[in-house]
């Protein structure tokens, strides 16, 4: 009996007390759910124009659930995009990595339905602080304000070069997935931009390009800072060009379309040469003398000029008794500078390698656990280039000098090749 | 411990009751809004379940008691903070599970058994009002030297002269033990002049 009476209290008040919470659901329950659902627009509208929304039905695309979605071509770097609901335009969130990041950074861009970027903010930043591209040019970010698709106007913050490079590619791959499945209009290039944006790639030896001067049909002049060489935009009549002269004072030129065009072009290639040559630094000198004392009796030392576009600044081939050596002076860029002598045989073999920053900066490298230089220069004679291996390279704990030094080991092969393949100018 | 009516307070020294809230008081009153938030949910529990239970402990048997209270506690917390979740989402986000933890609190279990079960609606309602309005007071005078010296902010909102002197430790678990420490010694003195006076009138 006591039992059944405590029981019935106590179910009395179980059943008052559900009763209350269904009720008080009935008029909780949708206050809930929408604060719940702008808690999860809040950053999405953050980058939006003012009177912007987001509904249920925002959401378009999810990497989670790409398969779901209708829209095609949409890179690993976005992980969602979101309608608004008034036509204002879109949201993208998205990620970007450099290379030496520990982990992406996450990004949310607004682009109005005018396809122009109205908002656009670093959700999670995880790279090394100090290279914070946001502390060292606070108008970054806001530079993006109003580009399209082309991102014209917007350029690499110094000091910050990976990691600025790395958010505008991120950046510019959102826009892009939008213009490709007609959502907003892709922005138009000038030719000016097509052409400097191919520099990359017909100069990968060529990193962190400056301002530098312009005379006659020069529009534009860059210079490499590792001092690979320069990059002109030139006008010729109407058209625009692009010509690459290397350290070397190798010239090519190429139109819009990315084709080369310096045979047809003379003109462009002999300004551009002519300006270049007043203003580069020429590391033959440099090279001989460096030969000479990695290569005891080397004998005949003749500069070679190639047509690469790489990190090598000087080639010269030398005899050693009645062989052929080739050497090659790279400028790659690591930490910091690097500089990279690499000797190859006639066959194709390292047979020596040196960096002036295992002299000068001694102290840098012995803090690697105590590197042995003269085992890791010996680790590199033999190898060629189906032969050699990227670990070759490595200094533990310091990865850019390793792959500064991984790029300069395959640059001299490729400079190499070149001139075995006749690229010898 | 003799019990009196004139004591709304735990009969004895009020620091004794923070021992009992010192979790929600901890939890509280890192921020102003958290602690206020608190406060409100603390006094409204406090309030509905010992004007139920004040009206019902004749009805409910004493071998029911316990867990017939700790229900009807339960209940009233889980309506609160649906209401608090409803209206004020960026508080119920600071309190986390510690608004839920109140439907097991020493300090409105306290109050339902030695207040509302043995004393009238009257009775019953003030003290938890006292009890309350006691709790929400300590928690925000905590949180207001919590927030400025261990954040530099009040009210969420940063204070510039501040930032670069902020005492994050203050901020954390151990500054809460720190500040509730000195408020508990604070109150000890007041309340301990308080009741000098009176043992010494009660022996005369």
């Amino acid at each position: 009996m006591k039992l059944l009476k405590t029981l019935s209290i106590l179910l009395v008040i179980i059943v008052v007390f559900s009763g209350a919470m269904f009720a008080l659901n009935l008029y909780t329950g949708p206050i809930i759910e929408s604060n719940n659902a702008g808690a999860e627009f809040a950053p999405l509208l953050s980058v939006m124009p003012e009177g912007s929304a987001f509904d249920g039905e925002a959401l378009i695309y999810s990497a989670e659930n790409a398969g779901n979605s209708s829209l095609k071509d949409v890179p690993a770097s976005v992980l969602s995009i979101y309608k608004e609901a008034n036509g204002q335009g879109y949201a993208i969130r998205c990620t970007a990595e450099s290379s030496y990041s520990t982990a992406p950074m996450e990004i949310t861009i607004g682009i109005s339905a005018d396809g122009k970027i109205c908002g656009i903010q670093i959700d999670s930043y995880n790279d090394t602080a100090s290279f914070d591209f946001r502390t060292k040019d606070p108008n970054y970010l806001p530079s993006y304000i109003g580009q399209d698709s082309t991102l014209a106007d917007v350029s690499i913050v110094a000091g910050s070069t990976f990691s600025s490079t790395a958010f505008k590619n991120a950046v510019s791959e959102a826009m892009n997935v939008l213009a490709a499945n007609d959502m907003i209009a892709a922005g138009v290039k000038s030719d000016a931009q097509i052409l400097e944006e191919l520099i990359p790639t017909v100069a990968p030896g060529y990193t962190k390009l400056a301002e530098s001067t312009t005379s006659g049909n020069i529009q534009k002049a860059l210079k490499a800072e590792n001092d690979t060489g320069f990059a002109y935009l030139i006008t010729e009549g109407e058209a625009t060009y692009l010509a690459v002269v290397n350290a070397m004072g190798v010239c090519k030129v190429y139109d819009t379309e990315g084709a080369d065009v310096t045979t047809a072009h003379e003109a462009v290639a002999t300004e551009a040469k002519t300006q270049a040559a007043a203003n580069q630094t020429k590391y033959d000198e440099a090279l001989a003398t460096k030969l000479g004392r990695m290569m005891e009796g080397a004998t005949e030392i003749t500069a070679i000029e190639l047509d690469t576009f790489n990190t090598v600044v000087a080639a010269a081939s030398f005899k050693l008794g009645d062989a052929t050596y080739y050497g090659f002076y790279s400028r790659s860029i690591g930490f910091h500078q690097m500089d990279v002598y690499m000797i190859i045989d006639e066959n194709g073999a390292i047979a020596g390698m040196d960096a002036k920053q295992f002299i000068f900066d001694e102290e840098y490298f012995m803090a690697f656990g105590g590197m042995d230089v003269t085992a890791y220069k010996q680790g590199f004679v033999g190898s060629t280039a189906e032969t050699w291996s990227d670990d070759t390279a490595v200094i533990a704990t310091a990865t850019m000098t390793s792959n500064a030094v991984k790029e300069s080991t395959k640059d001299a092969f490729a400079s190499f090749n070149s001139i075995k393949n006749g690229g010898e100018q | 411990m003799k019990k009196t009516k004139t004591s709304y307070l735990l009969r004895g020294t009020p620091s004794a009751l923070l021992v009992l809230g010192a979790g929600f008081v901890m939890a509280s009153s890192a921020d102003i809004r958290a602690a206020l938030g608190m406060g409100a949910a603390v006094l409204a529990a406090l309030l509905l379940s010992s004007i139920v239970i004040s009206a019902l402990h004749k009805i409910i048997p004493a071998y029911a008691k316990m867990p017939a209270y700790l229900l009807i506690i339960t209940g009233f917390v889980s309506l609160i903070s649906m209401l608090m979740e409803a209206h004020f989402p960026i508080v119920v986000d600071m309190l986390g599970v510690h608004l839920a933890t109140l439907s097991v609190s020493a300090v409105i279990y306290r109050d339902a058994e030695e207040v509302a079960d043995h004393n009238g609606e009257a009775y019953s309602i003030t003290t938890a009002i006292v009890t309350g309005i006691f709790f929400t007071v300590v928690m925000a005078v905590c949180a207001i030297i919590r927030e400025v010296i261990g954040n530099a902010t009040i009210w969420g909102q940063p204070i510039a002269f501040m930032q670069d002197y902020k005492i994050s430790a203050i901020a954390g678990a151990f500054g809460g033990y720190l500040v509730l420490a000195i408020v508990m010694a604070v109150i000890n003195k007041l309340t301990g002049l308080h009741h000098h006076e009176k043992e010494e009138k009660e022996c005369k």
